[in-house]
């Protein structure tokens, strides 16, 4: 086990390693110029920011800002908020995506494993093929419809929630619930087609025949089967949750790092995409490994070695 | 089910808890006035501020030699309680409020002024509008001395400006300059205090620099009519009067929220639910409908006005067939602006034939400019080689993508010109940073460009296409127009000066066309009159924060207007592919 762990740290370490160096160039390669604005400094501010930025030269660039991160754990100040240290911004805002970003794997995890489980007991009625048409819907309506539609019903139309900004508990229904959906229908539709596969085994009806009550037989069997097909989703899920957030941060007016992160590559604003970048590639690598190292745990018939 | 369910939902659980706990403080709103802007704060460092709403928190937590009046914007006493000017206009000496004091308590000295100007003429230091020091004497040298060689450069005594004493500052000119004092009261004169900033000096090397977190509370010192209580990054700034402002009973409201939206259409929104009770500016997308509502009395909460800008094409002049001004004038006499405003920008827009804007300058009259004309737009472009547009390559138009408006309006007029002219344009909407960076490395035809002036003199349109200056991105140089200029900067006498300044605007709007006048664009505010106080509007929408403050009787709020924001109204704005989930 302990020698699994530290060989996956060591193949993470290589992974950021080529994502760092895979980002450093394509924002090299991308055309822009963080520099220039609508209003031109003379050419002698230009270089002096350039060099503050270490950015007269690519290849110096790419090591200074490899040494600043592995000797600083931080790539210095950000471009675009130059008051702000890369450090400083993925601390103010990361926790905000996080936290939005838990409560809507909470919601999608539970409602998606009890919409499966139940589609999976009721196949082929009614509440069956509402949940596919719904799960369907929810895989494939981008968040900007969803959140809007929201936004507009709740907050305009019936004045229920607040329109957005972050520090209320009330503030976050809304985007939790909008960025939930997907990975809610996700997870349901893999809940369901193993909750299937599970009732249909030999051990179910033989624990049906000797008379073990249907209630018994979900809380036995389908939950823990069905919820582990879940778990495996949710490193990816997580990832994404926190990536794609920047539709649902930019609609609701969450200051999250989605947000911070999709203007930072517009603006071209170099060490806090790099940033950010790392940031995304740790947790994605870190959630793979607990989702692995969880899914050994709760599962008998997987072996970590 | 406990191992697979529970155990990773109270890890979720946790994990939620803990972050929403480290990023929510208190209610900084609560009692607060909150003004509000659709935009981030980029910086609270007065030498390198370039966006509006640092300006407009910067004219909040500081304050210069000289403030401005908040409806005239003409200079009154600020820091200084009083100046003289010499017979020459060279000479400006400046005397120190005696009970003008820092955000600390230590008084605000003449070399506070001295050590902010000196830092922002360090090219290290990546000052933006560094150019506006340059008509102290000595200063641009000073600049390109550092610039050229940092180790051994001029002394910054070879720089005009002196403190006699405390409170006596001199500043002499390279040339007399008509608006100096207007540039007194801009952030980039703004003081500094050294001491506070000391703590946050690099060791070695890097001269002028600072970590950056000299700029956030509770480290920054300010001289103006507040103090900076709290940041927190895309959120908002927090203000409270600044107890030892000279000025402390003119400023009424005891906390200011200043809260940053992304964008115009969450803010807006925020707006109308009463999150917020300022809105720096009219929602592009709504202006129409809001402007209709307040026509018909259901709505006195727009505060709109023709700005101290404008929206203009500009032409790159250094190529065929644009080198010739009669291609340029042609293109210039096709367009009718005045349906562009009526049926594409929809907003109170004034159509324009000359650059600067008419009538915001007091004593500058306009040269009249070329209005539309088809049929000498046509014989124009036949005498230059081009009749009907036959042997005329399609031209590269470049436009920004921040705004849809910029796109409809390169359409409308793209259609002008074939309809018209029989000139093809390809029209190539961009992302900020490669638009900017496109102009700036002349790789355009035609491009679409707004200007909002800086300080209140035509030099602030007319230097964009002096030769030699890096905002002039058409790459047009004309000897004469640059000696009419030249001479204007030597003239003291202001009725002269402006008539010079008029002879070079016509050369540009009616001879040479390196730019298409469009409209006078038009900004506002939005807020209830009835509810807050002490704002006024300006043709530069500098809006002082100073004397805002909340009118006594706060009851009887005029109910939102029936504007609604339609859900695809945000959805299209989110419409982007990047960062969609899966």
């Amino acid at each position: 086990m302990i020698s699994f762990i530290l060989r996956r740290l060591l193949q993470s370490a290589l992974v950021m390693a080529v994502v760092y160096t895979g980002t450093f160039w394509l924002l090299m390669a991308t055309p822009g110029d963080p520099f220039i604005g609508n209003k031109q400094p003379p050419p002698a501010v230009l270089r002096a920011l350039r060099a503050r930025y270490g950015l007269n030269n690519p290849w110096k660039a790419y090591f200074a800002y490899a040494w600043r991160v592995l000797r600083y754990g931080d790539f210095g100040p950000t471009i675009s908020y130059e008051n702000w240290t890369v450090r400083g911004v993925i601390r103010q805002t990361l926790p905000v995506s996080m936290a939005l970003g838990s409560l809507a794997l909470l919601i999608a995890l539970w409602a998606g494993v009890a919409a499966g489980i139940a589609g999976a007991l009721l196949k082929g009625r009614w509440p069956d093929v509402a949940l596919t048409i719904g799960t369907l819907l929810g895989i494939s309506l981008p968040t900007f419809v969803v959140g809007s539609a929201l936004l507009i019903l709740f907050c305009v139309d019936v004045a229920v929630f607040p329109p957005g900004g972050w520090g209320t508990l009330r503030q976050l229904v809304l985007p939790a619930l909008t960025l939930s959906l997907p990975f809610l229908a996700y997870i349901a539709r893999l809940s369901r087609s193993s909750a299937l596969d599970v009732l249909s085994a030999d051990f179910v009806r033989t624990a049906r025949a000797k008379g073990v009550s249907r209630l018994k037989v979900v809380r036995g069997h389908i939950l823990p089967n069905s919820s582990l097909a879940a778990l495996t989703y949710l490193g990816p899920a997580a990832a994404s949750v926190l990536t794609g957030s920047f539709v649902v941060e930019k609609i609701f007016a969450i200051p999250g790092l989605g947000e911070v992160f999709v203007n930072a590559c517009l603006d071209k604003d170099i060490p806090l995409v790099l940033g950010a970048v790392l940031v995304y590639t740790f947790i994605l690598v870190i959630m793979n490994l607990l989702v692995d190292i969880g899914c050994a745990w709760a599962d008998p018939r997987i072996r970590i070695g | 089910m406990k191992r697979t369910l529970l155990a990773p939902s109270l890890l979720l659980l946790l994990l939620g808890a803990a972050c929403y706990r480290l990023t929510v403080g208190g209610a900084p709103g609560r009692g607060a006035i909150v003004f509000c802007e659709a935009g981030q704060i980029h910086t609270l460092d007065p030498a390198k501020m370039t966006w509006m709403q640092d300006i407009r928190a910067a004219l909040a937590l500081w304050q210069g030699l000289v403030r401005y009046n908040p409806r005239t914007l003409a200079p009154l006493p600020g820091i200084a309680r009083s100046w003289r000017i010499s017979s020459n206009r060279l000479t400006y000496t400046f005397y120190l409020r005696r009970r003008a004091r820092w955000s600390n308590g230590a008084a605000v000295t003449a070399n506070d002024f001295l050590f902010a100007w000196k830092r922002m003429l360090h090219p290290a230091t990546g000052a933006g509008y560094v150019m506006m020091l340059f008509h102290i004497a000595g200063a641009k040298a000073y600049f390109d001395s550092l610039a050229r060689h940092p180790e051994d450069h001029l002394s910054f005594a070879t720089v005009g400006a002196r403190a006699l004493g405390r409170r006596t500052l001199v500043v002499y000119l390279a040339h007399p300059c008509t608006y100096f004092l207007d540039l007194l009261a801009f952030p980039p004169f703004f003081p500094l205090n050294a001491r506070s900033m000391q703590p946050f000096a690099y060791r070695r090397g890097r001269s002028g620099g600072y970590q950056p977190r000299w700029t956030r509370p509770p480290h920054l010192v300010t001289d103006g009519p507040y103090k900076l209580i709290g940041w927190k990054f895309h959120q908002y700034l927090l203000l409270r009067p600044n107890p030892y402002f000279w000025d402390r009973r003119a400023v009424r409201c005891r906390r200011l929220l200043i809260a940053n939206y992304p964008d115009a259409e969450s803010a807006f929104l925020a707006y109308q639910s009463g999150a917020v009770d300022v809105l720096s500016f009219v929602p592009s997308d709504f202006a129409h409908a809001l402007l209709r509502e307040q026509r018909l009395g259901q709505r006195d909460d727009v505060h709109d006005r023709l700005v101290f800008g404008s929206y203009y094409y500009l032409f790159n002049c250094r190529h065929k067939p644009l080198n010739n001004p009669q291609v340029r004038i042609a293109l210039a006499l096709a367009i009718n602006k005045r349906e562009i405003v009526r049926d594409v920008t929809r907003l109170p827009e004034r159509p324009l034939n000359v650059l600067v804007p008419p009538g915001s300058i007091p004593g500058y009259r306009s040269p009249r400019g070329l209005s539309m004309n088809i049929a000498a737009a046509r014989k124009l472009l036949a005498a230059a080689g081009y009749p009907d547009g036959h042997g005329l390559r399609r031209l590269k138009f470049l436009t920004d993508n921040a705004a849809a408006i910029n796109g409809r309006i390169a359409q409308a007029v793209q259609e002008m010109w074939r309809k018209e002219l029989g000139v093809r344009i390809r029209i190539n909407e961009e992302e900020t940073k490669v638009f900017h960076q496109d102009m700036v490395h002349g790789n355009y035809d035609i491009a679409s460009a707004g200007w909002y002036g800086d300080y209140m003199d035509p030099t602030t349109w007319l230097d964009l296409f002096r030769t030699g200056n890096p905002n002039n991105l058409s790459g047009f140089s004309s000897r004469r127009y640059d000696s009419i200029l030249q001479r204007a900067g030597r003239t003291v006498h202001s009725v002269e000066r402006f008539a010079l300044l008029r002879r070079a605007e016509k050369l540009l709007v009616e001879k040479y066309m390196p730019a298409i006048p469009l409209f006078q664009a038009c900004d506002g505010l939005m807020y209830h009159a009835a509810r807050i106080g002490g704002l006024s509007m300006n043709v530069r929408m500098i809006t002082l924060l100073q004397y805002i403050h909340w009118r006594r009787n706060r009851k009887g709020i005029p109910a939102a207007g029936r504007t609604r924001i339609q859900a695809s109204d945000i959805a299209k704005e989110h419409k982007r592919p990047a960062g969609t989930p899966p």
